[in-house]
């Protein structure tokens, strides 16, 4: 039944591009962009991170538990955010890879997060990298977050409360660009994130490669970008709104395939 | 925590069942968990701070899902919006309208990034973000209505300069909780600039009544 309904999804879905390509000329030439995505030369670039021996530690990623147990990455992207007994918090796979630079390899937490944007132009930062590559193991596997611990059911409706939160000069919340569809701020497309089969589309596609800054982008500097515009102070990176807001979105988007590098404007 | 659990099954089942119910928080517990967060989550200074915090009408206007606005609601919203509305000192609620061009075409300002506030002589208008504006132009986003021919279509009578004026400055006052930004009420813009934004849609002359 379940795979029944995928199905028609999927078919809606493709039916649906093929009229926004007719509409929007510019569609066309982001398809053609897609289809040579320089996004997939930061895997490479991860993949080489994950299992280097670094920090004053010396030791490799390869025992970071990201869910599925230490050294079980494929498929874990497709489970995250959820719960860690170990740090008792609900954990995305950024706030994740940052507490395994901490406590596994010794690096310093301001300075993980310090840098785990990166500058426009860059080879991108080793979060942003790491990051893509661990979900790029991933890539063909379904979304499939599960609620099951009292704070994953916590974080679930804070990110759902957080969606609608109105405040600031410009008094928006999230919904007010993405609450419906076919919208734009100026030519730019907005993604309408109460709808189920664009919710897949974003949360199967990040990180991505990021035309205007042409470095790897993550889903923690999406929503800080987003927050950037709306007037609000800086968003920390890795803070509970983040993880609340990725964890309303991500279990939304359960059943979505991921394939990364999503490649964005 | 672990310890509990186990005493628990040792005494019952169901109550080993009970303990590992985890479900939706309810209404009141979600709110405190949320706002928690927003204290929590953000760099801040004292004034940078209150851009997170709600007043009166962005707590009504926060409305969860399908959850509709009430009557009371709306009143209040409308009540708290009029309210709001302060007119400029010259009592000139039209401006000119190239300035009020470029203002509308100025989407930056007051942004925060790394603790540091958007060092701008005043805030952009943002309107070519969300509205249509002359009928030429492409790079127009469409949250909002267009406003192209806003003035063609309503003419520049001292009545709508008035309600076009307070619109700006507090859209609440006319449609409670929209999504249009009540750019006067939250200090945006001052109320010289959104003189000179009524001027940029009504004034004959303005590109955006051009055909």
């Amino acid at each position: 039944m379940l795979k029944l309904r995928c199905g028609i999804a999927a078919i809606a879905f493709i039916g649906m591009s093929g009229s926004a390509l007719a509409a929007d000329p510019l569609a066309v030439g982001r398809q053609m962009l897609a289809e040579d995505n320089p996004g997939e030369l930061f895997i490479d670039r991860g993949k080489a991170l994950f299992h280097e021996k670094r920090g004053p530690n010396q030791v490799s990623l390869e025992q970071c538990d990201f869910g599925l147990g230490p050294g079980n990455i494929e498929g874990a992207a497709t489970r995250l955010p959820r719960y860690f007994p170990d740090t008792d918090s609900v954990q995305d796979l950024e706030s994740r890879l940052v507490t395994c630079m901490v406590r596994l390899q010794g690096f310093n937490r301001e300075d993980v997060i310090g840098k785990a944007i990166s500058s426009p132009r860059s080879h991108g930062s080793d979060v942003e990298n790491v990051a893509l590559y661990i979900t790029s193991v991933s890539n063909g596997k379904k979304m499939n977050v599960a609620l099951r611990h009292q704070k994953e059911y916590d974080m679930y409706k804070a990110g759902e409360y957080l969606f609608y939160r109105r405040s600031g000069q410009t008094d928006f919340g999230c919904v007010q660009c993405h609450g419906e569809s076919g919208k734009r701020i100026r030519l730019q497309d907005l993604v309408n994130m109460t709808d189920k089969k664009q919710i897949q589309e974003v949360v199967s596609t990040w990180p991505a490669y990021r035309g205007a800054h042409d470095t790897i982008r993550t889903m923690q500097w999406r929503l800080s970008d987003c927050l950037w515009q709306m007037r609000l102070p800086d968003l920390d990176y890795a803070s509970d709104f983040t993880i609340a807001m990725t964890t309303f979105l991500h279990y939304q988007g359960n059943g979505a395939v991921i394939k990364v590098p999503g490649f964005k404007r | 925590m672990k310890k509990t659990i186990f005493k628990w099954a040792m005494l019952s089942v169901p109550a080993l069942v009970t303990a590992g119910c985890a479900t939706y928080p309810d209404e009141a517990t979600t709110r405190q968990i949320a706002e928690k967060m927003v204290i929590t989550s953000f760099s801040t200074t004292p004034e940078t701070a209150k851009r997170l915090a709600q007043d009166a009408s962005q707590q009504i206007c926060s409305k969860i899902g399908d959850a509709k606005l009430t009557e009371a609601d709306a009143a209040e919203v409308i009540k708290l919006a009029r309210a709001s509305i302060k007119y400029p000192q010259s009592g000139k609620l039209v401006g000119d309208w190239k300035v009020g061009d470029k203002l509308a075409h100025d989407g930056a300002g007051d942004r925060i990034r790394d603790g540091e506030l958007e060092k701008r002589k005043e805030n952009g208008a943002l309107c070519q973000n969300c509205h249509g504006l002359a009928p030429d132009e492409i790079n127009v986003g469409n949250v909002g209505p267009s406003l192209t021919g806003y003035g063609a279509q309503r003419g520049n009578s001292e009545a709508i300069a008035k309600y076009t004026y307070e619109k700006i400055y507090n859209a609440w006052a006319y449609f409670p909780c929209s999504n249009m930004p009540r750019l006067g009420a939250t200090g945006h813009l001052t109320q010289e600039q959104i003189a000179h934004v009524v001027a940029y849609l009504i004034d004959p002359q303005s590109p955006v009544n051009k055909k």
